[in-house]
């Protein structure tokens, strides 16, 4: 029967139609039709019928055309009515028949309907009563729904099969199809298709469907380098806290407080300075240089055993060094000293820290004239070590002195037989450790001076370079902060006197204002308080400028 | 509003006064002296009116040498000026 029909002039849409007719022709509509889509079909069915029964074509056609649209209606009314070839009844015939071949899973998909679904198939017959109401005005648009009807069935099976992969990992796939409210009523019976299998999945909770977690095999190393992070973190407070001392004050006087004021950071340090410690003695000891590679199980229990030594291996070891000291002589380890100061320059920031710290635990005079001795000995040998060492006397005393103790330290403790319970430590790990750490390291050191100084003077900077509205260079920038400085001077001195003028030892705002008046800021035409509202946000002005408020007050008071 | 408040600003200024920084450097030059709370906003009016001026200064002297970018020699002979000018 579809045979039959004439090309049109449009090859594309009518050619896929007739294809879909004519494999729509071999499935009668009517078994899928008992698969049941509702009620509504049986009550279509019945005025289709009736209308079968009436003879004229024409007739049939008119009330068809709605009614086909309605219900499934039998192949003969659409196939006698196919000759006509109209848009509409090429898309009632698909609208006929493309749901049923489109569905994958016809019974499967039909049939569990939970409680959700109710209103998606509620939904859908509403979408079927809308789609009589709309198809007689749809007309235009049906021919381009024509052309997408059949692609888009394949399409639609692309997408079922895409679909049900992310059921399986718990996507929401089916919410974009629904979303789409579009024309076409097969994309929304499609909603239903792709939404029934979603159903059974996710009747716990869609939206909390997760994929499993990845999990990758915890690196036992690392993990317990995050963990002495967190700890020098966690401590780091404190010493920036201490360090922020803008005048450093020599060691010997500076070092108890430096120690009080860090307990539990020499405690981790002293953890790093330990590992540190026992890498060069491991490396100087028995001049091992190759170095097993780091066994996390080692780390861990050399970890578990710094911890442990740290309170007990200090007394003994400064003990120990104390007496080895005065024995022996700077030569045995200056070469490993050098080299190993060479090596491990990154190492020694951390260190200094360390050894600040354990230099606290001795206050030993003695053994700082002796390192200071061991210093002077080993800088002329050690001539990469000289840099090193002149970088690090260069930086604020207190890091000198910490490298004098760090050296001497070295001494001892590369001379010094290792704490038992320190040495047997694997190196290989400590080095990426020593060279992690550094960096942080250094950031915790002594802050200088200008740092705070220059943050407030980069801030007027700014704001010169953003009245000027020009390009600047950076060197005129420079130019600018000394200005400042000096203007700054400047404006203390004056203040001074002016207070002292008025006999006190207060500045006031008083004294502000004469200022600005001799500076030719202020005079008769122009009160401070209108620079005030100028220039200075809503805040400020409310604190410098007195208004009365309710109950007869006055902010600020006068 | 003051026009200079309302400025369409590219660049984010801040508009606070950084009142710590100016208590400390006033504690540093004249550690026996005293500054009060408001007289730490009007230090740092003052501040204000003074960069304003020597950015000023140094824009016309940049203009005046036909520059399209502020340079030193300009930022120090606005220096000179105007930091005579508010010498009080």
């Amino acid at each position: 029967m579809a045979d039959s029909y004439s090309q049109d002039s449009e090859p594309t849409t009518r050619t896929l139609l007739r294809r879909v007719l004519d494999t729509a022709d071999t499935r009668t509509p009517q078994r899928r039709r008992s698969a049941g889509i509702g009620a509504q079909k049986s009550l279509l069915e019945t005025p289709s019928s009736r209308r079968l029964s009436s003879s004229t074509k024409t007739n049939a056609r008119r009330r068809s055309q709605r009614a086909r649209s309605i219900g499934r209606l039998a192949h003969v009314q659409t196939s006698g009515h196919l000759e006509e070839q109209t848009p509409r009844t090429l898309l009632k015939n698909i609208l006929l028949t493309a749901p049923e071949s489109s569905i994958m899973m016809p019974e499967s998909v039909v049939k569990p309907v939970p409680t959700p679904q109710v209103v998606q198939s509620s939904r859908q017959e509403s979408i079927r009563g809308s789609l009589e109401l709309q198809l007689p005005e749809l007309e235009p648009p049906t021919t381009l729904a024509l052309g997408l009807l059949a692609p888009g069935r394949r399409k639609r099976r692309l997408r079922l099969s895409v679909f049900q992969q992310g059921i399986d990992q718990g996507l929401p796939l089916s919410q974009e199809p629904c979303g789409n409210a579009s024309a076409s009523s097969l994309t929304s019976s499609l909603n239903l298709t792709f939404a029934t299998p979603l159903q059974p999945q996710s009747v716990h909770r869609p939206g909390l469907a997760r994929r499993p977690p990845t999990r990758r095999a915890v690196d036992v190393g690392a993990f317990l380098q995050d963990l002495q992070d967190t700890s020098l973190a966690l401590a780091s407070p404190d010493t920036v806290l201490e360090d922020t001392q803008p005048f450093s004050q020599p060691l010997v006087g500076h070092s108890p407080s430096v120690y009080h004021s860090l307990p539990c950071l020499s405690y981790t340090e002293a953890k790093d300075a330990e590992k540190a410690v026992s890498h060069r003695t491991q490396r100087s000891g028995p001049k091992l240089q190759n170095h097993s590679p780091g066994k996390p199980a080692q780390l861990l229990a050399g970890k578990a055993k710094k911890v442990d030594a740290l309170a007990m291996s200090f007394p003994n070891t400064s003990s120990a060094i104390a007496g080895e000291d005065e024995v022996e002589p700077l030569q045995g380890g200056v070469g490993e000293n050098a080299e190993e100061r060479m090596e491990e320059s990154l190492s020694v920031s951390e260190v200094k820290d360390t050894a600040g710290t354990q230099g606290s635990v001795r206050t030993d005079k003695s053994d700082r004239n002796e390192t200071s001795e061991a210093v002077e000995a080993k800088e002329p040998e050690g001539s990469s070590g000289d840099e090193n060492i002149s970088g690090r006397t260069a930086s604020p005393e207190l890091a000198s002195s910490t490298t004098e103790f760090l050296q001497a330290r070295q001494l001892q403790f590369l001379e010094s037989a290792p704490p038992p319970s320190t040495a047997i430590l694997s190196s290989e790990p400590l080095e990426p450790l020593l060279t992690r750490l550094p960096p942080r390291a250094r950031t915790l050191g002594p802050r200088p001076r200008q740092d705070p100084h220059k943050t407030g003077l980069n801030h007027y900077v700014k704001l010169f370079s953003f009245y000027a509205k020009m390009p600047m260079e950076k060197k005129a920038l420079e130019m600018v902060e000394k200005c400042l400085d000096k203007y700054f001077q400047h404006l203390c001195d004056d203040l001074e006197v002016f207070a002292a003028h008025a006999g006190r030892k207060t500045v006031r705002p008083e004294d502000l204002e004469l200022l600005m008046r001799r500076q030719g800021l202020v005079n008769d035409q122009v009160s401070l308080h209108v620079l005030v509202e100028r220039h200075l946000p809503l805040e400020y002005r409310q604190l410098l400028i007195p208004c009365a408020f309710s109950g007869n007050s006055v902010f600020p008071a006068q | 509003m003051a026009p200079s408040t309302t400025v369409s600003q590219r660049k984010k200024i801040k508009r606070k006064a950084p009142r710590g920084f100016l208590k400390r450097v006033f504690k540093r030059q004249k550690p026996h002296l005293r500054l009060e709370t408001s007289g730490d906003l009007l230090v740092h009016l003052n501040c204000l009116l003074f960069v304003q001026r020597l950015a000023e200064e140094s824009r016309m002297n940049a203009f005046e040498n036909k520059c399209g970018v502020i340079k030193k020699e300009h930022v120090q002979a606005a220096a000179k000026v105007i930091l005579k000018k508010s010498r009080g």
